[in-house]
């Protein structure tokens, strides 16, 4: 018989299965454990149909570090916010199951007890800089937790097609918009 | 000039439709015939029913939508058009799912591409799925009608640059190719049949069979959701609708119930055994939402010298079916291959990454192709599809496993789609996955694609068809219906969608829907009479 990967304790399937398991039921009992102590709060912003004060924080930190090269250094600000407001209007239409995995992956991101051990940023998302940010989605597309790697690529996705929905946002991917009717 | 909206004409004339979201209190409606779910099923089983002299309501969850109110913009189409405004995934949010939910259902916002259920594909339901009556001898005039009826034709203009890579790849390869059938009359070549043709262009139901269907006295309910179907004595005896907010995303309170002397089940794949689920029905195999298929989706991008616009004209107009039945229907895990349009929200979620990496993939959109393949799959033991389940407030999820030999599959169609687009002229190519970056040869490309760790989340995975969940076939404990759409356990339940494909069907699967529906309806329409 072949040697394999299960022949090493650490590395054996059900070795990973287990920590994955494990995590999932830590994150399930965090969100829950929030959701019923009132911590995450699902009233949105003010101004705002689908975000939360709480998600802004961390949008606000995270959406430049996204945006970097795609937009001048002095615009940054007013993408960021554009970005939102598009962010919230497709939040505002997905259906309510998705509505609430999507606050659940904004509450491990910025809940005390998981943004740290999950994220790598342990002070506040405002007083994170763009390396810490950086590090943190490349550690969550890397990690071997599913849940992480899912929830990096649907952190992604809704944040560049919130930006890239935006006629700013045309010049700099040379598309001239839509042709008049 | 301005582009006329037919519909906005029929409503001033007169049509009959009800807008849940405007109800102020309950509603009942009485009708011969309800049909739940207005996309190429419903519409086209509406049209035949109307015209054969039966009073039927349309059902549609999602809203009112006309060539008035269709922008050319992402962002409103996908709110709008989309099911669960876009947010449909597998339940392991692995593979996006693109399914419309407005009146015209995914036609409102597929690409327009016609092709006939594959000859191989039908021969294989008659021998593996006990399915009787859809020989393709037996389907040819049922294709022929809904062509015609739908402006269905090789598109004659042509291609545009992102879909004529297939073209020139293909022909200095020796693989074949051939030019995509649409369904239009008067296209002008925009580009965004995605977000809505705002031309009436496109032979969507919106501007075919459901003015036909309102204009011989029809009735269309829209912003409601069929929540469920109460069931007595083997047979239906009403539908219980939800009325939907404008957004379609929260009931309003209100109730629309309605009653007919027959049911037909039009929601397409995921939603129509969802609905049978909902309402308990008999299900005394466990066959409802079983075997549902994705046609699982995987891209390549390729960068040219020369300008291709990847967003502007007709999204698919050329195909290759090269690799489709080279193992015959059974073999490996086999695909079709063709372009997906890019604009440019959805090029930024395609391309990945963030920051200067995704910021250089999108300076380049200009010069961007993309390419696309679609697993066939239900063919092989080791490719049985994903079964749909309730989540707890009753709305259906896919779960939909990638089973090794789909992963095969979408390994080998890595490496075609890189060849041809090397060949159709490529300066650089990337498989959409997040460990690959842009390559310049082709040698390069196949080492990147054999050591590729082909993972969910990793591996960018989507899905425009949704097919199965609903079988058809003559025996109960394989399948949902029988071979005419007739429900093996409710009498006055039939199903006419897409759900009823034992299969996916190895092409983009509109016409399969069409064909099969007009087939089953015109039978429908006889029963009737005799009942």
């Amino acid at each position: 018989m072949n040697p394999s990967l299960t022949d090493i304790p650490t590395l054996s399937r059900r070795g990973l299965l287990q920590f994955s398991l494990g995590a999932s039921a830590f994150l399930v009992t965090v969100g829950l454990g929030a959701s019923l102590s009132g911590c995450s709060p699902s009233q949105p912003a003010s101004g705002l149909t689908a975000l939360r004060n709480s998600d802004l924080a961390f949008l606000r930190a995270v959406i430049p570090v996204t945006l970097n090269g795609a937009v001048a250094a002095e615009k940054i600000p007013a993408a960021t916010a554009a970005t939102l407001q598009n962010l919230d209007i497709s939040l505002a239409h997905l259906s309510p199951a998705m509505l609430k995995l999507t606050r659940q992956l904004f509450d491990v991101l910025t809940l005390g007890i998981t943004r740290g051990p999950l994220t790598g940023v342990w002070g506040s998302w405002e007083n994170a800089n763009a390396d810490d940010i950086q590090k943190f989605l490349e550690r969550w597309e890397n990690s071997a937790l599913d849940l992480l790697r899912q929830g990096h690529s649907s952190l992604l996705q809704m944040v560049m097609m919130a930006w890239y929905s935006r006629a700013e946002a045309w010049a700099h991917c040379g598309y001239p918009g839509p042709p008049k009717i | 000039m301005p582009v006329l909206d037919p519909f906005r004409e029929g409503l001033a004339r007169g049509w009959t439709t009800y807008n849940g979201a405007q109800l102020t209190q309950d509603l009942p409606l009485e009708a011969d015939v309800a049909i739940i779910g207005s996309g190429a099923g419903g519409g086209t089983t509406a049209e035949i029913l109307s015209a054969a002299g039966y009073k039927v309501v349309l059902i549609e969850e999602g809203p009112l939508k006309t060539s008035h109110d269709f922008k050319l913009l992402e962002d409103q189409a996908y709110t709008s058009l989309y099911q669960e405004g876009l947010g449909r995934m597998s339940k392991d949010g692995a593979i996006t799912i693109l399914q419309g939910r407005a009146v015209g259902g995914t036609t409102l916002i597929n690409w327009t591409s016609c092709f006939r259920t594959p000859n191989q594909t039908l021969d294989h339901w008659a021998t593996e799925h006990n399915v009787k009556g859809h020989s393709p001898a037996e389907m040819a005039p049922w294709f022929e009608q809904m062509e015609r009826r739908l402006g269905v034709a090789p598109w004659l203009v042509p291609p545009n640059a992102n879909n004529d890579v297939i073209r020139k790849g293909c022909e200095q390869l020796g693989y074949s190719w051939h030019v995509i059938p649409r369904n239009v009359r008067g296209c002008w070549n925009l580009g965004y049949c995605g977000m809505g043709c705002p031309t009436n262009a496109k032979q969507s139901m919106l501007v075919t069979t459901i003015p036909a269907t309102l204009d011989k006295g029809g009735a269309l309910l829209y912003l409601a959701r069929a929540e469920r179907l109460m069931i007595k004595n083997d047979a239906v005896v009403s539908l219980e609708c939800l009325a939907m907010d404008e957004r379609c995303v929260a009931p309003t309170g209100r109730h629309v119930t309605v009653k007919a002397r027959h049911y037909v089940l039009a929601g397409g794949g995921i939603n129509s055994p969802a609905l049978l689920l909902r309402s308990e029905a008999p299900d005394p195999h466990e066959r409802l939402g079983k075997r549902t298929f994705l046609h699982l989706v995987n891209m390549s991008a390729g960068q040219f010298d020369e300008v291709i616009n990847p967003f502007y004209g007709a999204p698919q107009s050329i195909y290759s079916d090269h690799f489709q039945w080279q193992d015959g229907a059974t073999g490996k895990m086999s695909y079709k291959l063709e372009v997906p349009p890019l604009h440019p929200a959805l090029a930024a979620a395609l391309l990945g990454g963030f920051g200067s990496e995704n910021a250089e993939h999108m300076a380049q959109l200009p010069h961007t192709h993309a390419m696309l393949a679609l697993m066939r799959d239900g063919f092989h033991p080791d490719s049985s599809g994903g079964n749909v389940q309730l989540r707890s407030d009753g709305t259906p999820v896919l779960d939909y496993a990638v089973s090794p030999y789909a992963w095969d599959g979408l390994r080998r169609a890595f490496h075609s789609m890189a060849e041809i687009q090397f060949a159709g002229g490529a300066r650089a190519v990337m498989p959409m996955h997040s460990d690959a970056g842009y390559v310049k040869t082709l040698a390069q490309a196949r080492t990147l694609i054999d050591g590729l760790d082909l993972a969910l989340y990793r591996t960018r995975l989507g899905s425009a068809h949704v097919m199965g969940g609903c079988a058809m076939g003559e025996d109960p404990k394989s399948a949902v219906t029988d071979s005419l759409g007739r429900h093996h356990q409710l009498s006055n339940l039939s199903i006419h969608d897409g759900s009823l494909f034992p299969t996916s069907i190895g092409a983009n699967p509109q016409l399969s829907v069409y064909g099969l529906t007009a087939q089953l309806a015109t039978a429908l329409a006889e029963r009737l009479k005799k009942s």
